[in-house]
This record gives C-alpha cells, structure tokens and sequence, in this order.
C-alpha cells in the first residue's frame, strides 16, 4: 500500500459540499443551468422561488457538512502509533486547525475512534466496547500496519487487523505512520463525514458483533 | 563485594554457582533454598535488598535436565548495589513465592506462571495476566507456535462486565 485507501466497495465520491451549492445558487438564476452543475442524486431538482432558485439540499449533506468541520476522536492510543497520533494533536502538526483538537476521553462524547496501534486479544472486547459506546454516526480510522493487518505479529496474542472487529472508514498504512500520513488520512475520513458515508453502510452485520457471537443485527 | 563475602559465608556450598559479569553477580541456588536466600539478601542488614527489581522466568529446553529458571534481580537502595539470584527447576516443579518478602513479586510471579508455567505455591492470586482467562499453553515456552492465533480466541462472554 502507498497511502491511505478507503474500502473499494463503497460509495464513489462526491466532492459537492454545501459551499459550492451557495456559490451555484449565487451565480445562476437559470434552473437548466442549475440542475446540470447539480448532482441529482444529492439534491432534488431547483424549486423556483421570487427572485431565483432554491435547491432542496438532503438534511443529511449539511448535517455532514457541519460534522466535518468538528471530527472529535476518541482519546485513546493502543501503541506505539499512539505517539505519532499525539504529534499531531501538539504543537507543530496541530489537529486543532481541522476542529478535531476536542480529543475526547469519553466515547459518549466523541464522533469516531482512530484505532492506533495493534490490539491484542485481551484488549479486543474493550475496544469494541468503546466502539459500541460512541454513539452514531461514528467513523473509525484503523492507523498503522498492526491495526490494518496485524503487521509482524502474527501471533498468539494479536488480533490480526482490527475490520476483523469494527467497520473502518479509513486505512493509513506505515509502521507507525508519519503524523502527515495521518493528517491525510484525517482529511480523507472528513470527505466522508462530508458525504455522510460510514462504513458500516451497507453492512449487513457489524463485525464485533459476529465476531462476539451475539448474532448479526441488521444496520 | 560486602554483600557477596556474607552471601558466601552464610550459605557456602548452598551457592551452587556464581558468576560475574562486568561487575554484576549472579547465584545460582537450588530451588529448596530459594526463598531461605533471597529472604537472607533482603533481611541481613549488610545486604539490606529493599527492591525486588524483576522476577522472571525462562525456558532454556537445551537443558533436559532441568529446563526451566527462574530470575531474581535485587536492588539495594541502602548501598546502591545489586544481585542476581537464579534457580533451575524441572517441568512441572513449583515454587515457593516471595510475595511474602517483596509483594512487588505478586506481578512477576503472575506473568512467570502465565509465560512458562511455573507455579508458585502459596501466590495469593495466580491469575492470568496478558493473555485472556481462558488461553491454552504456556507462550514463551520454546515450543509454542511463533505464527499463527492460537492458545486464545476473543472473549465472548465479557458483555456487561468490561
């Protein structure tokens, strides 16, 4: 892998966001013009109003658009990716710039999880449980080799990639990865908070949950 | 070394072996004396060991004999030195803990039985420690896979308790 990658089967994306369709409903009065600059499977067709065109926009693409721009993780670092993790949260690579400086120490008040770090057997029901205490939407991003695949520890101790347990939106790859790969990555997952796509989107199951034997719950 | 002259007039021939390396001593003692040294090193007021600074174990399987050791570092915050103390056991052979001496020693001897099973009469709590509760085989033993997920598998039962 070169960098961070979203998950193939997903959505493909779509760059609108509530700025360019004030920009839109600024420069055009023409509602041909309008709908052709316009996804429609974002927006409903213009509505003519006294003096323009309005355009229905999904209540979902503003909610994303104002979740993008506060992504609070969870405050919470496996292993050594941890470090690279809190790099980015200091001084000189600076989180806060994006809204994303709120790292919160309670899953109850955090958007998404950054799994960062390998995660062991042991530790494996906790970090679903955390998962599982974020409440929705929720985003994960699985940082590093260990998170992604388990890396060199193919062993006893070691769950081998951590979409074996949770739906991940992002992956960053490196061993840990530089606090820039992160930053991508970051960037990434707030083009997705952006569009409202989750991973757990069209998953039948959750993971954790099949793989805890609770049964699957449809999502 | 103060604290070797005493060692060595205390316990003579107990002391099966002694080695010294870059200035740092080890002993070698048999596991029946074990608790009966280590309790000398930390109670004698010469040797004064206040710290038990790690306890381990190791397998060593090229000794059918006596395959596994078990390692004690001390440290005296009193004279600022510090010993090794080592024992050979059998497969199977228990130990006597030392959680009465150093309760630091609760911790090691845990990960000790955990890693290479070891048991340690008399240890308050022997619980597992790293691994989960349910795991199979001891994983620092030289004959244990190095690849592979095996031993554990992901608790199912923890909903509510974690």
């Amino acid at each position: 892998m070169t960098g961070p990658s979203e998950p193939s089967h997903k959505i493909p994306s779509d760059a609108l966001g509530l700025g360019l369709v004030r920009d839109i409903l600024r420069r055009t009065t023409d509602e041909e013009e309008a709908r052709k600059a316009l996804d429609p499977d974002v927006l409903g067709s213009a509505v003519r109003l006294p003096g323009g065109f309005a355009m229905p926009v999904q209540i979902e693409r503003v909610l994303g658009f104002g979740r993008s721009f506060s992504f609070w993780p969870l405050l919470f670092g496996l292993a050594c990716c941890a470090i690279e993790m809190m790099a980015l949260g200091g001084s000189r690579f600076d989180m806060s710039r994006f809204g994303m400086e709120a790292m919160r120490a309670s899953p109850r008040q955090a958007d998404g999880m950054i799994v960062a770090g390998w995660c062991s057997i042991n530790m494996a029901p906790r970090v679903v449980r955390l998962y599982e205490q974020i409440p929705d939407p929720k985003w994960v991003l699985a940082m590093g080799s260990c998170a992604i695949s388990g890396n060199i520890w193919d062993t006893y101790n070691i769950v081998q990639g951590i979409d074996s347990l949770l739906p991940v939106d992002v992956y960053v790859p490196g061993c840990p990865p530089r606090p820039e790969a992160l930053w991508q990555g970051l960037e990434m997952l707030r083009g997705r908070i952006k569009q409202s796509k989750h991973a757990y989107d069209g998953l039948r199951r959750i993971p954790a949950r099949e793989a805890l034997g609770e049964g699957g719950v449809t999502s | 070394m103060n604290a070797a002259i005493q060692l060595e007039e205390r316990f003579g021939a107990r002391l099966l072996e002694s080695v010294e390396f870059r200035s740092e001593l080890t002993y070698v003692v048999a596991s029946s004396d074990w608790v009966e040294v280590l309790r000398f090193c930390k109670e004698a007021p010469g040797l004064a060991f206040d710290q038990l600074d790690c306890l381990l174990g190791d397998h060593l399987p090229e000794r059918t004999a006596a395959p596994f050791e078990v390692v004690a570092h001390l440290v005296s915050h009193v004279y600022g030195h510090r010993l090794r103390v080592k024992t050979s056991l059998t497969e199977g052979q228990s130990l006597p803990t030392v959680t009465g001496l150093w309760p630091s020693a609760g911790f090691d001897e845990r990960e000790a039985w955990e890693m290479f099973g070891i048991v340690f009469d008399g240890h308050p709590d022997l619980r597992r420690l790293l691994t989960v509760e349910d795991f199979e085989g001891y994983p620092l033993r030289k004959d244990f896979p190095l690849q592979g997920t095996v031993g554990g598998r992901i608790r199912t039962d923890l909903r509510g308790k974690i």
